[in-house]
């Protein structure tokens, strides 16, 4: 006799609790502790995240330096309710880590990684360092830069590495250079194409995801005509990526709004849950509308993006709330 | 009957009697009778035992078959998947060597219980999300079962999974479709998919398209395709079957490239067109596809054939 399940409501296998995307950064901003106006650039740029970078005193004094001033830079850059990051140099990790974890920061953005074994020392120093200083265990996350051949040779270990990882994205500039192909975005195609999928790829299979611009922006680094960034970041959207690190401050506003489904979208696939619904109650999982297929995953969809929109929003009043309280 | 040729691949619910009872006038080289996302939750048990005599209905015109199972219901539905005549049991969602080994014990010993020689139905793992695209190579070598056929990497499941809009101008699975093709090339496992053809309508049922993306595929020496609507039948099968022009040039290659043998040369030209042994070898494999192509087709006229005379009316 064979078994039945007695309840199989359950009709696809995505765990639908698992939020797509896991996080909304849809706008990411590089930012200097050194800037004299580092408040007021973070406090108006509306960047759903913020990357502190620092430079060192030539002298032997740095490490004391940085560490008596990046617990207030980390306050003042998170005012406008960005979160925080600093970027962290693989060759000096350890170093640079001591300098500058302090809670207040959702993360440290790893450049220049090589492999697993990397980010395994990485993980264990920031065990030992949110003991230290009073951060939650594990809590704080690793963002990958990829800029070198061999990073993007061992993504899939890297991403395996530690449950800390995060997003992956490329410094396009720099991986172009390491791979030799040009820095000039005049090509006719994206040289690295591949690449960008395989990053979101990788990223998405470990439940992480990947930031990016599509080209040529992606080598752009100033104020763009806001219809060819619309087009850009749609493409870069419908490619995979989930937000882009913004080389101008001009890029956010449009980021934010086309990292996400948009108005027109969030109607759509509320026309899509309804017919899917009505097909379920007679009995059908694969309906036609307008010339297209409606079934499960198409259904299944509809709700990601649909809660997409509604998590992007929430993150809109976030900011707004953190604006007000000033 | 040599069941590799598959031109055309179409899904059927076996619960829907207009789809199911006319499916072998189609013409489709294989039906995928469909237990998984085209049936409603509450039909699936239903669907389960209609499959058997499904497989029946749907093979009457010389078409394969195929089953399409739940990942979360593998046990279940094995048991009502695993009957003769099914060539390919397809593994929706696969994203572990374990989900292979479990699903290939199950289907071992149904093969057993059921007379159905070992090991003769395939075990096909559909590629629909980003991990099992990372994890394909132990996927594909994770049982002794012959994969002849992968591809995957793209469609519904996996815009959801990678959370994206469908129908974009431009080729969104770069990186999964060429992976899964290089490593199953890798594994001398014949890659079927992999050509990118917009189709910003989103539709499924305009046999334009679907000339359109056979000219591609067949353009990538690619043979097999699959379909969600009966339009899309007949332009696949026509368009990845070699035409008579073609099998003309090839024999005239073959020949001319004999000629070029005999006298102790290698590279030589036809109607100004360069003829090597690549060019050869090019041509002997599409008078191999042709002549199976021709061979399924005959077994297809003869067996609507016979179904057409036992199902006029007495």
């Amino acid at each position: 006799m064979i078994s039945t399940p007695e309840n199989q409501t359950q009709d696809n296998c995505f765990d639908t609790n698992k939020k797509i995307p896991k996080y909304i950064r849809r706008s990411i901003l590089a930012l200097s502790i050194d800037d004299p106006l580092l408040e007021k650039k973070s406090f108006d740029s509306w960047a759903d995240a913020i990357i502190l970078d620092f430079s060192k005193k030539s002298n032997c004094g740095w490490q004391q330096d940085i560490h008596s001033r990046m617990p207030e830079a980390i306050n003042i850059a998170a005012k406008g309710g960005a979160e925080i990051f600093i970027r962290i140099d693989n060759k000096f990790a350890k170093s640079e880590l001591e300098a500058t974890i302090f809670p207040g920061i959702s993360g440290i953005v790893l450049k220049g990684a090589h492999s697993a074994a990397d980010l395994q020392k990485i993980s264990s120093t920031l065990d030992s360092l949110e003991i230290a200083r009073g951060v939650h265990s594990n809590s704080i996350e690793i963002d990958i830069e990829v800029n070198n051949a061999t990073c993007t040779w061992n993504l899939l270990e890297i991403a395996r590495s530690t449950a800390r990882i995060g997003i992956f994205f490329l410094n396009e500039q720099e991986l172009c250079i390491n791979l030799g192909i040009q820095t000039e975005a005049n090509l006719p195609f994206d040289p690295l194409e591949y690449i960008k999928s395989e990053l979101i790829t990788v990223a998405t299979s470990i439940g992480g995801q990947a930031v990016g611009m599509s080209y040529p922006l992606s080598l752009a680094s100033e104020s763009i005509d806001g219809e060819i960034l619309r087009k850009g970041i749609l493409r870069a959207r419908d490619t995979g990526f989930k937000g882009a690190v913004c080389p101008h401050p001009d890029w956010i506003k449009l980021c934010n709004s086309g990292f996400r489904p948009s108005e027109e979208e969030a109607n759509y696939y509320v026309k899509v849950i309804e017919v899917f619904a009505e097909g379920i109650k007679h009995g059908m999982a694969s309906v036609p509308m307008d010339g297209k297929m409606i079934d499960v995953p198409v259904d299944l969809r509809a709700k990601v993006y649909l809660e997409w929109a509604k998590r992007a929003k929430a993150r809109d009043a976030e900011k707004q709330q953190a604006h007000h309280k000033l | 009957m040599n069941n590799r040729v598959s031109r055309v691949s179409m899904f059927v619910t076996p619960t829907n009697p207009r789809f199911i009872d006319k499916a072998w006038t189609r013409g489709g080289d294989v039906y995928i009778l469909d237990i998984e996302d085209s049936i409603a939750p509450a039909e699936k048990q239903r669907c389960r035992t209609l499959i058997r005599e499904s497989i029946d209905k749907a093979s009457k015109g010389g078409a394969s078959i195929y089953i399409r199972i739940n990942k979360p219901f593998v046990d279940t539905d094995l048991p009502y998947a695993v009957w003769p005549g099914v060539d390919r049991i397809m593994l929706p969602k696969a994203e572990t060597a374990e989900e292979m080994q479990h699903a290939h014990q199950i289907i071992s010993a149904l093969e057993k219980e059921r007379g159905i020689p070992l090991g003769s139905i395939e075990l096909y793992p559909m590629i629909e999300t980003t991990l099992g695209t990372v994890n394909i190579y132990e996927i594909l070598t994770a049982v002794d079962r012959k994969i002849w056929s992968m591809d995957g990497g793209s469609g519904y499941d996996m815009a959801v999974n990678l959370g994206i809009e469908m129908f974009a101008d431009f080729d969104q699975y770069a990186y999964p479709i060429a992976y899964i093709t290089l490593t199953s090339m890798a594994l001398d496992i014949e890659t079927t998919g992999g050509v990118f053809v917009p189709n910003t309508s989103g539709r499924v049922d305009q046999s334009d398209q679907a000339a359109e993306q056979a000219a591609a595929l067949h353009r990538a020496g690619i043979h097999h395709s699959m379909a969600l609507h009966p339009a899309f039948i007949e332009p696949l099968v026509k368009g990845l079957t070699p035409s008579i022009e073609e099998v003309k040039w090839a024999t005239a290659v073959i020949q001319r490239f004999d000629e070029l043998s005999s006298v102790g040369e290698s590279v030589g030209t036809l109607e100004g067109k360069t003829v090597d042994i690549y060019e050869n070898q090019k041509a002997k494999a599409t008078l191999h596809w042709a002549l199976e192509c021709a061979e399924k087709d005959r077994f297809k006229e003869h067996a609507l054939k016979k179904a057409s005379s036992q199902s006029l009316p007495q």
